[in-house]
């Protein structure tokens, strides 16, 4: 009963705070692209000719069904991160498709229609081999999982254990993979690298080993890649050392060596340094496979062969030819091979795949991005024609992470970009003004004011007047034009020649880094990507820092952009510098940077074209700075002093503060260890560089201030302890002054663990870790405040702050676990804060940085409700209302980003993970601008009708004063 | 009145300062539960019901999530679900669509696998509503993501208290004189002593004293327009 009156004490409280969607908002400025990742496994639904399904497994545990004519998903499972969600093969038969998951831990099978789980079986443990499908008489029944020392069988329509054997001699041999051909055995293929392989059939019946037989190949390591089983149960292995192949009956008796092929005698030979690859087909596994196989001799050289009667002969050579796939569609199998044409194209054709003969009017030409990487994948779905014709489309994947659907003779249906599924850091940058802005900002220039007399400022007044009206004119006029049109034709194309700045600011551009090293400019109003650019040869483990030099306010010098591209392991980095407006690489020099680097450091000092410097400092403590000009230098000298950066060194634990030196060398100021031994460092942050604040106090009940501690310097350091034992695990947070290396405040929060999110801003810090004792979630925040006085107001500085600031705390609980935290931020601080709460179920919470008030009193009084302040409760509510993305939920949330726009009421949101989320958020709701519900209808009316009340009554009074003169 | 409150306010108060000194005192850290996993796996198994909604509706997009995404499950095309390979300990299952709503559940495992299910409770950890096991979640209902607009009608308009607040004396002064009889000479008489009171300055023109003179003559257009009548009154004199 008590905790209803307390809560609904704080929902009246935030009747007027609480910001929340309307219903008719939606998709408003609003949009959600979701994604899957690159994929690993694609299946073509050729179970009826209609089906527009394509299935797709991919390398983010996320098993997707597309819709293949727009590309679209139908839907889509997002399994557990890690290893435990791997998915490790997908088997489609019919309607159903088989998975197995998590190092063959789980089997599942999905009913594709629908999208949802039909049955799913634990297995045992062993790390998986392979998986295939088993049928009988020409009915698939069963699926075979093979592990590394056992194979069990399971039914396909309960997913029910049929048998389960141990492999013989498992811990000698290793077992690669299955096969059957429908004649009820399953034979199991394993291999003794550079000895023999072993070949064992199982009955399918009671999983009865029928026959065993070892075959001598002393060339062999691997039965992967390098051997397909084609025709009637013929096992075909290839050797780039002898450079042969060679043939097995795998349920002859006789036979018991393998019969060696040199490929001389096919005038065939492997590039050396070349895995040569074998590619053969099962159109149905109730069947053998096709005789037909490709195998690949070099990174562009295929051949198409067939084995027939014990010899193989070459149907027909592809050289040069990037990639080549099968593809059945009834009776009919087909083989497309993409084969270079120019150089920006690529030409995909058809062959029929039992002679080889290339079937006409079947070219799908696919031109290739200037600015991607090169296809590596082709997936081909084949279909039949009316006129009893194969026809076909493609899906083709590139090194880029970009899946291209494609159909004749080279129409693009769709297109994803995979690559976003992995965005690691972003930035929104403003759009630039058009030609008219321009002119009009430029009317108002510094210069212009001081030597223009009075005359030519107005008629330069005038004329950018002239100029809006002609503007104005001609988007009339276009409007017209466009209204005659039918409405099909007309497209809202977004290109980066017509974006410019809106009025508020509203539309900026979104500038995505992704972990494949491919970059991204999309517009933020319609999501929209308007330029990307594939960066080559990035190691997998890079990690970026994406920093904004220049900004588009400096017309006529272009807006640049940083990207600091460094190798985990080695430290080592480069610089790429770009226009994030257009995406094309800038042409200045950037410096060399031989040794690593351990902090990168955006200082206010501008060059003469208005970028700002950037400071590296490598391991010997030395500063490159970029743009490092005469005039940059002499800047830097003339500040050295006041320059200080810290470095952290989570290994040692280790926090150092330096000072720039003028010969820009640097000099350690402070150093602060905090034992490894007993807690680590997780994280420090600073506080956004772009961040206002606009009220420097907080006004009591009492009438008096509370002044904030704005120190700009203030880091927050995370730590966690080492020992993780419920009982003594502790998570400690340290604020630390960056420039003396002062420690303004400590607190440890006891049985507490990580991990840890937190934001620093303003004059707090709110951070989020894990009770272990009670297994919740709490929020902790801490509020720095320097009493009623200011020591100095009229600047900060580190070095003269005699008076430690008051720190005041409070912790609640969070009914829900959280991904990610992040805060709002508006162009002038005014604007209450919320803060953004990335949950696992997707969702964005928008909480009132209200209830994260450590001044939030247990008693009210009368000067509490005075504040505003909510009496306290342990529990943090979570409403429905509040969350911003409503029913567009974001998949494993990793990142949100908060940029101010030029409305003080409006931030725009952008929340990463597996999708992309863009919104506005309105934390003072919309104050500055009319309301989307404003009645202007109402608002008219009635000033319409005390308009002619007025009339009237006026009428009125003088028919009265006159007859009132009469009488 | 203002006492009542502030007696509210202050109950509230110690309510939540008892709860809150409750939730610090509690150190029971509920059923013995070891976090360290002794190599033993479990399976956490229910069964999801959204009432009156087809599941083939709603599976696709709905998943389990054992504590956070530390495990994950998915529902099968009959609304049943399993969790597998979950180590013993306490979790909070929770059913996650993005339209419908349902309760998350906390589960215990022993190290011997025996289950339980109960209420989430985050203030109370250690107390004990037992639930259903296999669970047994009912949805209450889809999502409210969104707030209502606040739709204009005339019946708001009219209840608003500053309207009200205009209205009410308009119609007192129009229509008391009709129903009071001010030409009886004695009410009159009555009325303006009592007016006489009330204003301590007679010299001071007083308005209601002639919008009852003025309404007192009788004038059948006074419903009309009483803006227009009001300046006639004023020039006249």
């Amino acid at each position: 009963m008590a905790w209803l009156v307390v809560r609904l004490a704080i929902s009246m409280s935030l009747l007027y705070t609480a910001s929340a969607v309307f219903e008719d908002q939606v998709g408003k400025f609003d949009w959600r692209q979701q994604f899957i990742g690159k994929v690993r496994f694609a299946l073509f639904d050729t179970h009826s000719q209609a089906s527009k399904k394509l299935l797709l497994a991919t390398d983010k545990n996320v098993f997707a069904s597309l819709n293949s004519r727009t590309g679209d998903l139908f839907w889509r499972h997002v399994d557990k991160t890690g290893p435990e969600g791997h998915i490790d093969a997908l088997l489609m038969y019919g309607q159903d498709a088989v998975v197995v998951v998590g190092n063959g831990r789980l089997l599942r099978s999905w009913e594709t229609t629908v999208g949802g789980l039909k049955w799913e079986t634990v297995l045992d443990t062993g790390s998986f081999q392979a998986a295939a499908l088993v049928g009988v008489q020409d009915f698939v029944k069963y699926v075979a999982v093979l592990k590394k020392s056992a194979i069990s069988l399971h039914d396909l329509s309960s997913g029910s254990e049929i048998w389960v054997e141990n492999l013989p001699d498992s811990d000698s041999v290793q077992y690669q993979t299955i096969y059957s051909g429908g004649n009820g055995l399953v034979l199991v293929l394993g291999v003794v690298p550079n000895s023999h392989i072993v070949i064992v059939e199982y009955k399918i019946e009671d999983g009865e080993i029928m026959n065993k037989k070892s075959v001598e190949a002393a060339w062999m390591s691997s039965l992967e890649s390098s051997c397909a089983v084609v025709s009637s149960g013929i096992l075909l292995c290839v050797d780039q050392i002898t450079q042969s192949l060679y043939t097995l009956p795998l349920q002859s008796a006789e036979q018991t060596e393998m019969r060696q092929i040199h490929l001389q005698t096919l005038d065939l030979e492997v590039v050396s340094g070349f895995r040569p690859v074998l590619t053969s087909t099962q159109p149905n596994p109730a069947q053998p496979p096709l005789s037909e196989f490709f195998l690949q001799l070099s990174p562009d050289h295929h051949i198409l062969l067939q084995f027939k009667d014990g010899l193989i002969a070459p149907l027909r050579d592809f050289n040069p030819a990037y990639l080549a796939a099968f593809a059945t569609s009834g009776e009919r199998t087909v083989a497309a091979v993409m084969s270079p044409k120019n150089d920006t194209a690529c030409s995909i054709n058809l062959f029929s795949a039992d002679t080889g003969r290339r079937h006409l009017d079947t070219t799908i030409i696919y031109h290739m991005d200037p600015n991607g990487g090169k296809p590596n994948r082709l997936y081909v779905h084949a279909f039949l024609k009316k006129d009893d014709s194969v026809g076909y489309r493609v899906m083709v994947q590139t090194e880029d992470l970009a899946l291209t659907f494609l159909q004749q003779p080279g129409r693009v249906v769709w297109m994803r970009e995979e690559a976003l599924a992995d965005v690691v850091t972003m930035e929104m940058v403003d759009l630039p003004f058009t030609g008219t802005q321009a002119e009009l900002e430029g009317e108002f220039g510094k210069k212009a004011a001081i030597q223009d007399g009075l005359l030519p400022m107005v008629l330069k007044r005038l004329s950018s007047q002239f100029i809006l009206l002609q503007a104005w004119l001609a988007h009339l006029w276009k409007l017209f034009y466009d209204a005659r049109k039918p409405r099909s034709s007309v497209k809202n194309e977004v290109t980066i020649d017509v974006l410019s700045r809106d009025e508020f600011n509203l539309q900026k551009m979104m500038l995505m880094v992704t972990a494949s090293g491919k970059l991204f400019g999309i517009d933020s109003k319609s999501g929209t990507i308007l330029w990307k650019q594939y960066l080559e040869n990035i190691q997998p483990n890079s990690v970026f820092k994406l920093i904004v030099q220049r900004t588009t306010a400096h017309f006529p010098h272009p807006p640049q952009c940083t990207l600091l591209i460094k190798n985990k392991d080695t430290g080592l980095g480069s610089l790429y510098v770009f226009n994030p407006i257009f995406g094309k690489k800038s042409q200045i020099s950037v410096p060399a940077l031989p040794r690593p680097i351990l902090q990168t450091l955006l200082l206010p000092v501008i060059d003469q074209d208005y970028a700002k410097v950037l400071l590296l400092i490598d391991d010997q403590y030395k500063v490159t700075a970029f743009p490092s000009t005469k005039n940059v230098l002499q800047q830097l000298q003339d500040t050295a002093s006041s320059i200080f950066f810290y470095l952290v060194d989570s290994s040692q634990g280790k926090l150092s503060g330096f000072r720039l030196r003028k010969d820009l060398s640097t000099e350690l100021i402070w150093e602060v260890v905090i034992p490894t031994e007993v807690q680590k460092i997780v994280a420090v942050k600073g506080k956004r560089a772009n961040e206002h604040v606009h009220s420097q106090g907080r006004v009591m009940g009492d009438r008096s201030v509370l002044y904030k501690y704005l120190n700009p310097n203030l880091l927050a350091v995370i730590t966690e302890s080492t020992d993780t034992h419920q009982e003594r695990s502790f998570v400690g947070i340290i604020l630390i002054d960056g420039v003396t290396g002062r420690i303004v405040h400590e607190a440890v929060q006891r049985k507490a663990r990580g991990p840890v999110h937190f934001v620093h801003s303003e004059n707090w810090v709110v951070y989020v870790y894990w009770n272990s004792k009670f297994r919740r979630n709490e929020f902790s925040v801490l509020e720095l405040f320097e009493g009623a006085e200011l020591y100095n107001s009229t600047v900060f500085s580190s070095l003269d702050r005699p008076h430690p600031p008051q720190v005041l705390q409070q912790s609640y609980i969070f009914p829900a676990p959280i991904n990610t935290l992040e805060a709002t931020l508006t162009e002038k601080g005014i604007t209450s804060r919320h803060l953004l709460v990335g949950l696992p179920s997707g969702n964005i919470l928008s909480l009132p940085k209200l209830f994260l008030d450590p001044r939030r009193p247990e008693m009210v009084s009368e000067q509490s409700r005075e504040e505003n302040l909510i009496p306290y409760a342990p529990e943090m509510p979570i409403r429905e209302e509040w969350f911003i993305n409503y029913n567009q939920t974001v998949s494993r949330v990793r990142g949100i980003y908060t940029a101010p726009s030029g409305l003080e009421s409006t931030c725009l949101v952008v929340a990463y993970g597996l999708d992309i989320y863009q919104s506005r958020v309105f934390p003072s709701k919309q104050f500055d601008v009319l309301k989307d519900d404003y009645d202007y209808i109402l608002i008219s009316s009635v000033l319409f009708g005390l308009f002619f009340a007025t009339m009237i009554s006026k009428r009125l009074a003088e028919v009265k004063l006159l007859n009132r003169a009469w009488r | 009145m203002r006492q009542m409150k502030r007696l509210l306010d202050v109950y509230v108060a110690l309510q939540a300062l008892f709860a809150l000194s409750w939730c610090f005192t509690d150190a029971d850290p509920g059923p013995a539960v070891g976090s360290q996993s002794n190599g033993e796996r479990f399976k956490i198994e229910g069964r999801a019901i959204v009432p009156g909604v087809k599941t083939q509706d709603w599976v696709s997009t709905a998943r389990i999530l054992v504590e956070g995404e530390e495990y994950v499950g998915f529902v099968k095309t009959d609304g049943s679900f399993a969790v597998n390979d979950v180590p013993s300990g306490s979790y909070v299952v929770e059913i996650v669509s993005p339209s419908f709503r349902f309760d998350p559940v906390r589960v215990d495992i022993t190290s011997k696998g025996k289950m339980r299910a109960r209420l989430v409770n985050y203030i109370k950890t250690s107390e004990v509503l037992r639930q259903p096991y296999p669970l047994q979640i009912r949805s209450s209902g889809p999502h409210t993501y969104f707030m209502k607009r606040e739709t204009w009608g005339w019946t708001d308009f009219l209840m608003n208290p500053m309207v009200m607040m205009m209205v009410l004396p308009l119609l007192i002064i129009v229509l008391l004189p009709k129903v009071v009889n001010t030409n009886d000479p004695e009410m009159r008489k009555e009325m303006e002593q009592s007016m006489n009171m009330l204003n301590p300055n007679p010299e001071l023109p007083d308005v209601s004293e002639f919008m009852t003179k003025l309404f007192s003559k009788g004038s059948s257009k006074a419903g009309g327009g009483n803006k227009g009548s009001r300046s006639v009154a004023l020039k006249r004199r």
